[in-house]
């Protein structure tokens, strides 16, 4: 009986052997990490050497000076960073804004989680606005109605968080609930609101969703990263304070 | 000689392959083949390794080691086949001075086969990705993006058959949904079509009419979403005769490559090695044409 076996399965090898199409009889799937016990390859090496040295040189180009570090946690809901950030874009976007449509914006507000890295004191380079601001974000402009306004207050109230705010938004969180004013005006309920953020909050990123679905939006074509650079190159030196703009009066009381 | 060298080498793998069986040994391995896959995904720009300093990937990553490593590969098996599932642009200063440049500069260099196209791939436009097309050696492949009014028409292609050792090897590309990814005027006209719709008739096409022995799909939809969002596992259960996807844009880090099963219950793989170039991906695949072995069905080691 076995030597049946063997001797039909010796046959049809045999008859396999012309004709038969190749077929899948072992997969075996595996990952290298790519780390520095692999040598670089030489070739590889000679072509990027050039555009890194032009990188490098671009990268280190000192454009502005800041005699403080700037962090983004280094307030309560207000940070250096933050405000400096909602203030330079404030300042680069609005003459954009008004020339397009002859109205300004009321103020700035952008995402804790968006300030991606720290500047310490010093020269500011290239590389500190990208590192600040790694992503492709774009400024844009929605128009907002006073009831998105009140959403978005409620929103920093919940988050409890430095999110970055312009120097025209300010909110007091108070024992009774909060008292905010925007260019030092109290909220207008029949009026709208210009407030500009990036395209990434405007799609609801880091759950703004008070932005979603606005009145008007106005898309800048104005990159984040490109307006902290213009910013930093037209300033010799980088002036920035905590001023209270969105602050807890619940726990001063106490 | 050489042959002899040959003969012996290829009966010892064979041997093994068989797991101790009883074919002609010297005879099956003429018949055994043997093709490598090697893939990245989402590298974003990242030429240069990860500095010392990085607290996540530390001295990890760098093209000029990938090199290496698939330079070594190649020459185990010269059939091989390099491919990248997409997002080869933005994320270091490369990209912003350069546009995509060096990147392709490098991966037409290391001989890459085929890349899909990633959101990002769009990030200085349709405009900016054609610019750079020059630059790059290898085929973009894209089924269910429709380029036919824009200018990436004819410069971008469904799918492509490779042939290598007499094996036939489909790979056909696939994008994710732009709406609330890409900006319209980054992308203009350029029209997302269903890719369930489209993978299933690209791997009827490669199987069935273009009798690849291989079909590979090129994803960046994506590795799985808690909603109901198409993914590469959603794919892979509602699609037949494809033998892997390698995937992008979760940037999903996979202790080894995911065997699922196939609308038809069969398995298959789905892969995806994370992102920044940090991990090359490969999967081996065996055939033989001794119907006593390809009768047993295929055996998956990960």
């Amino acid at each position: 009986m076995k030597k049946i076996i063997i001797s039909f399965i010796i046959f049809s090898t045999l008859l396999s052997c012309k004709s038969q199409a190749p077929k899948l009889v072992k997969i075996e799937g595996k990952q290298t990490i790519i780390n520095e016990t692999i040598t670089s390859d030489k070739t590889i090496e000679n072509i990027i050497e050039p555009y890194r040295e032009k990188v490098e040189k671009e990268m280190t180009t000192v454009i502005s000076y800041t005699p403080i570090n700037l962090y983004r946690n280094d307030g309560d809901l207000e940070s250096s960073l933050g405000n400096l950030m909602a203030d330079l874009c404030y300042e680069r976007a609005n003459p954009v804004f008004n020339a397009r449509t002859g109205k300004n914006i009321d103020f700035a507000m952008f995402n804790y989680g968006g300030i991606r890295a720290g500047i310490s004191k010093g020269n500011i380079t290239n590389e500190n606005a990208f590192n600040l601001m790694p992503f492709e974000n774009s400024l844009v402009v929605v128009e907002l109605t006073s009831e998105k306004i009140k959403e978005l207050v409620n929103y920093l109230i919940e988050e409890n968080t430095a999110h970055p705010l312009s120097k025209q938004f300010n909110l007091a969180v108070t024992e009774n609930g909060y008292n905010l004013k925007i260019n030092n005006v109290p909220l207008d309920n029949s009026k709208t609101y210009f407030v500009l953020t990036s395209d990434y909050l405007q799609t609801g990123g880091d759950n703004m969703n008070f932005f979603k679905d606005p009145v008007n939006i106005h898309k800048l074509d104005y990159k984040v990263r490109n307006a902290i650079i213009d910013y930093f190159k037209e300033k010799d030196t980088i002036k920035v304070s905590l001023d209270g703009r969105f602050r807890n009066e619940k726990t001063l009381k106490n | 000689m050489k042959r002899r060298n040959f003969i012996q080498k290829s009966t010892a793998a064979t041997a093994f392959l068989t797991l101790g069986g009883f074919s002609l040994q010297s005879f099956a391995s003429k018949n055994s083949k043997h093709i490598t896959i090697l893939h990245t995904n989402d590298v974003h720009s990242h030429i240069d390794p990860f500095p010392s300093t990085d607290s996540r990937y530390a001295n990890m990553g760098g093209v000029a080691r990938r090199a290496t490593l698939v330079e070594a590969i190649r020459k185990e098996n010269p059939n091989t086949l390099l491919l990248d599932a997409g997002d080869i642009f933005q994320g270091t200063p490369y990209f912003n001075f350069y546009g995509g440049e060096l990147e392709f500069k490098l991966m037409s260099i290391m001989k890459y086969d085929a890349a899909t196209i990633g959101n990002h791939d769009f990030d200085n436009g349709i405009d900016g990705l054609f610019a750079q097309l020059p630059h790059a050696q290898f085929d973009f492949l894209s089924a269910n993006y429709d380029f036919k009014n824009t200018v990436l028409n004819s410069n971008v292609k469904p799918y492509k058959i490779f042939i290598k050792d007499g094996i036939k090897i489909g790979v056909f590309g696939l994008g994710i949904e732009l709406e609330g990814l890409v900006d319209p005027k980054m992308h203009k006209e350029t029209l997302y079509l269903d890719p369930l719709e489209i993978a299933q008739d690209m791997s009827r096409i490669l199987k069935e009419e273009e009798h690849c022995d291989l079909v590979i799909c090129l994803s960046h939809l994506g590795y799985h979403y808690k909603s109901d969002k198409i993914s590469d596992l959603v794919l892979a259960s509602k699609t037949k005769n494809i033998d892997l996807i390698i995937g992008g844009h979760t940037h999903t880090f996979l202790p080894k490559p995911t065997i699922a099963k196939n609308s038809v219950g069969e398995n298959m793989l789905v892969n995806q090695v994370g992102c920044y170039g940090l991990n090359l991906g490969r999967i081996d695949f065996y055939f033989d044409s001794d119907k006593s072995l390809a009768s047993k069905g295929k055996s998956i080691i990960v």
